[in-house]
């Protein structure tokens, strides 16, 4: 009889199953890249267009969002190196990631029908209310409060949002991808570096 | 009465493989290997038998030319699992 036949007692066998459960579900995969990309990206735009309306009266201040489409392509380059890399898909992981997907479905399907409608003040507001769902909801699936408090934040932010000028919205918003997205991304960076 | 162990799981290693598929959607050789601290041969053969018995569906391709062995519990492996601690747990019934 070898080893792995050898007779187990039952505790054995309960320490060994606690064990392996306990060392798949520790393992912190969300380094807050992605955080940090879109945080930095959206906020530079907000800023953008903020001092192009305001200070230079510039009014296709919108045009610097042309820059998100960098982030998206240097997101998929990432995703893919991510994906080369990872040697288990935890089902947090899977979660996450749809929750995300949503995320950007709903707010490309928004967007969309905001402009055919010429709603285009609309647009800010609703994108705070749509912000703090996948935040919230990515916090709660990896049990890290600032992603939970970054959520409600936005929706705080998007509450107070019809009641300020359309220029100033764009502060609003990068309020909230400051405690949505850029503190919890270093947040979620260094726990990531602590824990692995 | 207590149930009969599963021989299939009621050995350390191909129980800790079974735990630890249990854990995660999906999971590499290699990352089954380093959370178990087995050799490669010995997890090649145990996970040969769970496969045999249907407890993993076990998938192999290639990336980067290198292969790339990937394994997943199956429903079956998951009830055999469940029944194998519900039989665990009326054996310390008795012991009690």
């Amino acid at each position: 009889m070898n080893e792995n036949e050898k007779i187990m007692t039952e505790a054995e066998s309960l320490s060994i199953i606690s064990g392996m459960i306990n060392r798949a579900r520790n393992r912190f995969s969300e380094t807050g890249t992605l955080y940090l990309l879109w945080g930095w990206v959206i906020l530079v735009c907000c800023i953008s267009q903020f001092v192009l309306i305001y200070f230079l009266k510039y009014p296709k201040g919108y045009q610097v969002w042309f820059l998100t489409w960098l982030a998206v392509i240097y997101q998929f380059i990432y995703l893919a190196k991510i994906k080369k890399r990872r040697t288990a898909k935890t089902y947090t992981d899977e979660i996450a990631g749809f929750v995300w997907f949503t995320f950007m479905i709903c707010g490309v399907i928004m967007v969309f029908i905001l402009i055919q409608l010429k709603a285009y003040e609309s647009i800010n507001p609703l994108i705070l209310v749509l912000y703090g769902m996948p935040t919230f909801l990515s916090g709660i699936i990896l049990k890290f409060k600032p992603l939970v408090t970054g959520g409600i934040i936005c929706w705080l932010l998007a509450i107070l949002s019809p009641f300020i000028n359309y220029e100033y919205q764009l502060l609003l918003l990068a309020c909230a991808v400051i405690a949505a997205w850029i503190i919890p991304g270093y947040l979620l960076r260094a726990k990531f570096k602590k824990e692995n | 009465m207590f149930k009969e162990l599963d021989p299939i799981l009621h050995a350390p290693l191909r129980l800790a493989v079974i735990s630890l598929l249990l854990s995660v959607k999906e999971a590499e050789f290699t990352f089954i290997k380093e959370k178990t601290n087995s050799t490669a041969g010995n997890l090649s053969v145990q996970i040969s038998k769970l496969k045999e018995a249907a407890y993993i569906d076990v998938t192999k391709q290639f990336r980067n030319n290198y292969p790339l062995t990937i394994c997943k519990i199956t429903p079956k492996g998951v009830d055999a699992f469940e029944n194998y601690v519900k039989a665990l747990q009326s054996y310390m019934h008795l012991n009690n």
